[in-house]
């Protein structure tokens, strides 16, 4: 019953939000809305499509053929729907999220009960009860339904909302362990914004401890329906524009050259604005390497056993180095933390990080204001708070693997910071 | 010997004349009341042969060199400062948007027109001291609809793929753009009507726009046979408080009488339109040779005429009020408009661009709005009168710009209705650019080209345009035609883009990298160490760790 | 085909009009080998407060066209317009002086690069001739082994650069690598090179490559400084050294005996305010006996040849012979306007 009234308070703002004379404001805020899944540039895509015009041809629309050609025919046949189909969209990633992350914690209880024996006896009491675990994904609900950045997103319309829901059904489907179904969403996402690709590796992981078995078969089994659909859904597109594969340049190429400077929340905006000419392509190679590349295979092999973790870490990673961050990713991965829940207690930056997150967040527009309206502050004050925004997010991040570590440990050799009977500290080796 | 010299100069005349070449000089007035005047000169130079410039008379050899290795079939190339004013002024001979604007139709021999046409512009840049070089792809559109060849085609010729357009509104003109145009004229600046541009002047102006046009025409009836045309044109309008009173002369406006026609032209004619003598009578001195009434498209004008010969006498035309008093309302031209842009601050804003018809028919007109990279617009925004919609467009070409390679170019046709204001608006996002990309001036702003505006007038109220079969100004006089078509250009526009902090580089690179290695430090860490205890010693206080440093110190 | 040759020209015609002697070379003049003579005159600040330095650059360009190098061996680069700038009171003109005595921008001026094609990277491809294709002739450096080059910069500067549009700046060792390549490619026999900015002396200290003589306005830790305000312009009007040079040159003409040397001591400390500041170590010969016009002016040595010189005919172009059965097809104008998409009604 609580759960039904959330998601309807939720709705509800997101749907008023919506039909606000507010509404172009923040659909165009640079925080909200990039070049990227900005519904302006959906809107101008769409009527250039309407017209025979190929809107891959300019510089004006970046998403892929397919949520255009989605896209086109709800505006064609419900445009008034539109909000609340955003509205309910959102609302079924949060719903999915809820069930995700429920059966993540079936996950994490099994996996607490097979490690019981290797848990120190003093620490017994650091492991989970049920009513802890379960509340958890209470709050995930709840944080991905009332937090601020990921309703603004809805009420902005951008397409990242779409991309929030591939995501999730691609979670919960590999959380269930169905891997079709895992595997075609992570595509449609990959496919839409390039960065979930990185998905694909603990969406395997977990598939095939889910589903037991034989791993590497079910690695491999993955991956080849993954890279299938993939490239299925390249198929799509190119058939869809005529059999054009101008589309990629428009897309993929978008993302990872970066041409379109707008400022935005991440922090590549101001790095290639000022980079100079000659070194462009390399530090655009090791920007992208740094979000697609860098981190995957050293977090899978520390945190093999912890797939979900695995996850929510690549998602936040992608979502702080990417090319065009929005505060819809920001949300979305905000949501996920609650499951981790009882890492919090291990946490030392809580407090900056949060101070962070809020300073920044009422900081960011009002030095847009100053800078781009009354004339009164540059391009520095917005890269600034841009700057330590993404700091937060690091620290928030390196924080909650720390923790998790940490508590491993904890469990591990028991909570006493002890040897031989003299204080020790914990210390990185 | 200036005797001797004339003798030679007619045989040169002769000469050339029976081997093809001529060459024509005008001047065309025209009072503009209450406060302007407009005055048009016009130096045609025809070309028998049609191909080869290796024996060039009269015509340039060094623009002909230029049109025949780049296979042009027709050029028009114009360097504007200031702006006209259709409202007021009416309509000039032949318009010019601010700045340079260049637009050319190229032999349908080429193969590669993009590589031609930045060929062309860069030899003209180097012939005209102009910055013309900065044409390229991204400053370049193809009209649809907006402009036409005012040459003859033949029948079946795709004339629209073969053309290039392209303005530069930053362009400034001076001096060193006359001084080569000048060169390009038989008789250079020291005869003939060129010695009347002195540059002192023309540049006093408020508006000032020289030309070079060069085109086909036909050489005889049916058609088979074309010439070269050059067309050499400036275009003046002199404001009577610069020249400290309303008579005015050449001698006020040009800083020297006119000494004689240019010896190898074949007709040196001034023409000055005194039809508001009827209003705002004046009087002109010397006396006209001949005064021609000209009925064309439901309005009369009165032409006086003046031919001027090559003997050397110095003319100085000149005006003398009768009454200052009297002041006079203008009628506006059947067709003018205006274009503005909207918005505050450095995130969105809009262009609007009003059309007003006057005339009492519905007028079709062409709209050609190009908006440069850095200025993108989007066609969803479109709105005509606040109509998505509208019934008013009867065709429409859009071709989407991309960032650094092509401007965004759309195109209207549309009717607009009899006595009628039509606003067409369209909304445009500031872009970032990188900081090398700016300007030395980058907060100077940002000038937006004029939007073309093709019109098919069905009056000649205003219109001063030749003929297109017409090649010098006498072909204007009774040419009544169903349609009056000509070619507008708006005022154009500036934005100021956001900048960047321009001395940031190295810091923006560096904090950017170092917000990259918070991140991988820890993670690197986390996925290469483990976790150990490791005893310490009793903790210490801050202070003891200063003691502690101190003692270090002492030893 | 052969044919005896005397060749006995290359005067400017300009100056075969007015004197009908040729020049003579006086005894104590040193030879100079140079064919033909370049000038690089270069503005690189832009804004209507720099006014001073698009006069400076106009003083020297008046000077050499004046004396007699054409217009298409002079390089002109201004970076801003003055002339015709809405803020100028009297359009189309330059003065050198408050009293409006001369008109350095004059009727006749064929700018080469201006306003943004004044940069750093024109001015150095300029030099080393690695233009990109299709740029014109006039805006290229043609110069060969032969010829004799007057390099003009004026400019706002430190101790060790010169600014380009108050946005990019050259280095004095950029300048000097950009000259020896030009010595390596053999583009020059001569040249002359004048600064006139602030620390100027710093620009020609790295110089290396030979044949150099330099000269600047000031040295380094010197301002140089400017010499009037006009208050009917409200700016500045011209600089300290370059209007003392001006003066000078207005009394050179192109048979004068004016040397070098008594160039280089055009503005003594007490007119200037700075030091004049000159190079001649790389110069080979002795300034006092080099004629002015070995840099400012178009004189050239005439060498007359006895020997026969062959002149191979040049092999006719083919002419695409063409069908000239060309049948002449009507043409016709097209109405100026898309009727085809207008209702006629």
């Amino acid at each position: 019953m609580a759960i039904l009234l959330k998601f309807f308070v939720a709705g509800l703002v997101r749907y008023w939000l919506i039909h606000l004379d507010y509404w172009q404001t923040i659909a165009n805020r640079v925080e909200i809305a990039t070049p990227l899944n900005s519904w302006k540039r959906l809107v101008e895509g769409v009527y250039l499509y309407d017209r025979n015009i190929n809107p891959y041809d300019g510089d004006s629309f970046h998403e892929s053929p397919i949520m255009l050609v989605f896209f086109h025919y709800l505006m064609k046949k419900v445009p008034y729907l539109l909000p609340l189909i955003f509205t309910v969209l959102d609302l079924l990633t949060a719903y999915l999220l809820y069930k995700t992350s429920k059966s993540f914690i079936r996950i994490f209880k099994e996996s607490q009960e097979k490690h019981v024996s290797e848990t120190a006896d003093e620490s017994k009491s650091m492991l989970l009860n049920d009513t802890q675990l379960d509340a958890a994904s209470e709050y995930v609900l709840s944080v991905y339904l009332f937090n601020p950045y990921s309703v603004l997103n809805c009420a902005g319309m951008t397409t990242t909302v779409v991309q929030n829901l591939l995501v999730a059904t691609s979670l919960w489907g590999a959380s269930n362990g169905q891997r079709m179904l895992a595997c075609v969403f992570v595509a449609l996402a990959t496919h839409q914004a390039l960065y979930p690709v990185l998905l694909i590796v603990p969406i395997a992981i977990l598939l095939a401890d889910v589903n037991k078995g034989c791993n590497k078969c079910s690695y491999i089994r993955t991956l080849l329906v993954f890279v299938l659909c993939w490239g299925f859904l390249i198929y799509i597109s190119a058939f869809i524009m005529d059999g054009s594969y101008q589309y990629v340049y428009n897309t993929y190429g978008f993302i990872l050259t970066v041409p379109d400077l707008k400022p935005n929340i991440g922090l590549f905006w101001y790095f290639f604005t000022e980079m100079f000419e000659h070194f462009r392509l390399l530090f655009v190679c090791a920007f992208q390497i740094n979000a697609l590349a860098l981190y995957v295979v050293p977090l899978t092999l520390r945190f093999k056993k912890e797939p979900v973790l695995l996850a929510t870490v690549l998602i936040a990673l992608s979502t702080i180095f990417r090319s065009y961050p929005c505060i819809g990713d920001v949300g979305f991965y905000l949501a996920l933390l609650p499951m981790w829940k009882h890492l919090f207690t291990f946490m030392q930056q809580k407090f900056i990080v949060g101070c962070a997150f809020i300073i920044t967040s009422a900081l960011g527009p009002t030095v847009w204001h100053l800078w781009i309206y009354s004339g009164s502050a540059n391009a520095n004050f917005f890269f600034g708070v841009t700057l330590s925004f993404a700091t937060a997010q690091i620290f928030l991040i390196t924080d909650l693997l720390f923790a998790y570590i940490k508590r491993e440990f904890t469990l591990k050799h028991g909570s006493s910071r002890q040897v031989d009977g003299k204080p020790a500290k914990l210390v990185l080796r | 010997m200036t005797c001797l010299l004339l003798k030679f100069m007619v045989i040169i005349t002769t000469v050339s004349n029976v081997l093809g070449d001529d060459f024509k000089e005008e001047i065309f007035i025209k009072p503009l009341p209450p406060t302007h005047l407009y005055s048009y000169f016009q130096f045609v130079t025809l070309v028998n042969s049609e191909k080869s410039f290796a024996h060039s008379h009269l015509s340039p050899r060094s623009l002909g060199e230029i049109i025949s290795r780049f296979q042009v079939d027709e050029l028009h190339l114009t360097l504007t400062e200031g702006q006209w004013r259709h409202k007021q002024w009416g309509y000039p001979v032949i318009d010019a948007a601010p700045g340079a604007e260049l637009y050319a139709w190229f032999s349908q021999e080429v193969t590669d027109i993009d590589d031609q046409w930045r060929k062309l512009s860069a030899t003209l840049s180097g012939l005209f001291c102009a910055s013309l070089n900065f044409i390229d792809n991204f400053n370049t559109v193809t009209p649809q609809m907006a402009l036409w060849p005012t040459g003859p085609v033949k029948g079946n010729t795709n004339v629209t793929s073969l053309l290039r357009y392209a303005s530069l509104p930053r362009e400034i003109v001076c001096t060193e753009n006359l001084t080569p145009w000048k060169k390009l004229l038989p008789c250079e600046s020291s005869r003939g009507f060129s010695a009347l541009l002195n540059s002192r002047m023309i540049h006093n102006t408020n508006y000032h726009s020289i030309g070079v046009h060069v085109r086909n025409v036909c050489a005889s009836k049916d058609c088979t046979e074309t010439l070269l045309e050059i067309k050499q044109t400036v275009a003046l309008v002199y404001d009577y408080k610069i020249i400290n009173s309303y008579d005015w002369s050449f001698r006020k406006l040009f800083g020297q009488g006119l000494p004689g026609a240019c010896p190898l032209s074949s007709a040196s004619t001034i023409y000055v339109d005194i039809t508001s003598n009827d209003t705002q009578p004046f009087k002109l001195t010397p006396p006209p040779d001949r005064i021609v009434l000209s009925q064309r498209g439901g309005s009369d004008t009165k032409l006086a005429v003046y031919d001027i010969k090559a003997d050397g006498q110095m003319v100085n035309i000149g005006v003398k009020q009768d009454t200052k008093e009297k002041l006079q309302l203008t009628v506006p031209p059947p067709l003018h408009f205006n274009r503005y842009v909207l918005g505050y601050g450095k995130e969105f804003g809009g262009i609007v661009t009003d059309l007003v018809n006057n005339y009492w028919t519905a007028i079709d007109v062409v709209l050609l709005e190009n908006a440069p990279w850095w200025l993108p617009i989007q066609l969803s925004s479109l709105r005509i009168n606040g109509e998505a919609e509208s019934k008013l467009v009867k065709s429409m070409f859009y071709s989407p710009g991309r960032s650094r390679q092509k401007p965004y170019h759309l195109e209207l046709l549309i009717k607009l209705p009899p006595r009628s204001t039509t606003t067409i608006t369209i909304d445009f996002e500031f872009v970032f650019l990188k900081w090398q990309e700016y300007p030395p001036d980058a907060n100077h702003g940002f000038y937006i080209g004029s939007a073309l505006i093709s019109a098919n007038l069905p009056t000649a109220k205003n219109y001063t345009s030749i003929p297109i079969n017409g090649i010098t100004y006498d072909s204007v006089i009774n040419a009544s035609k169903p349609w009056y078509p000509a070619v507008f250009r708006t005022n154009g526009a500036m934005v100021s883009l956001p900048t960047p902090d321009f001395s940031m580089p190295y810091n923006v690179i560096c904090l950017a990298c170092t917000v990259v290695a918070l991140a991988f430090g820890p993670l690197h860490n986390i996925c290469t160490k483990e976790l150990v205890l490791k005893p310490v010693g009793t903790p210490v206080s801050l202070t003891q760790k200063l003691l502690n440093l101190f003692k270090r110190k002492k030893d | 085909m052969r044919i005896l040759i005397i060749p006995l020209l290359f005067f400017t015609t300009a100056f075969l009009l007015n004197f009908n002697s040729a020049i003579e070379i006086p005894e104590n003049f040193q030879k100079s080998n140079h064919t033909n003579n370049w000038a690089v005159l270069v503005d690189t600040s832009r804004f209507w407060f720099n006014y001073r330095h698009v006069a400076n650059v106009l003083s020297i360009y008046r000077s050499v066209k004046r004396l007699g190098i054409p217009d298409s061996q002079i390089i002109l680069m201004i970076s801003d317009d003055m002339a015709c700038n809405p803020r100028n009171p009297r359009p189309a003109t330059i003065f050198n002086n408050a009293h409006e005595q001369i008109n350095v921008y004059g009727d006749d001026v064929e700018v080469d690069y201006r306003g943004y094609e004044v940069s750093v990277e024109n001015f150095v491809r300029l030099l080393t001739g690695r233009v990109p294709p299709n740029t014109p002739r006039s805006k290229q450096l043609l110069t060969d082994e032969g010829s004799n080059i007057l390099i003009y910069l004026t400019g706002h500067g430190g101790d060790g650069f010169l600014k380009f549009q108050d946005s990019e700046e050259v280095t004095s060792q950029e300048l000097a690598d950009a000259l020896e390549q030009m010595w390596q490619k053999r583009r020059y026999n001569e040249i002359f090179f004048i600064i006139d900015t602030c620390q100027a002396s710093s620009m020609y200290e790295k110089f290396y490559s030979p044949n150099i003589l330099a000269t600047a306005s000031s040295l380094v830790g010197e301002d140089s400084l400017s010499h009037h305000v006009d208050s009917a312009i409200g700016v500045y009007i011209i600089d300290r050294y370059t209007y003392y040079v001006l003066e000078f040159l207005e009394n050179v003409h192109p048979n004068s005996q004016r040397t070098m040397s008594e160039f280089l001591a055009v503005c003594p400390k007490s007119a200037c305010l700075s030091t004049v500041g000159v190079r001649r170590d790389l110069f080979k010969r002795d300034p006092s006996k080099v004629p002015i016009t070995d840099f400012f002016g178009s004189v050239r040595p005439v060498v007359i040849t006895t020997d026969p010189i062959d002149i191979v005919d040049i092999p006719k172009r083919k002419k695409t012979v063409q069908n000239k059965t060309k049948v002449p097809e009507k043409r016709n104008y097209l109405p100026q306007f898309p009727m085809h998409l207008v209702q006629t009604t």
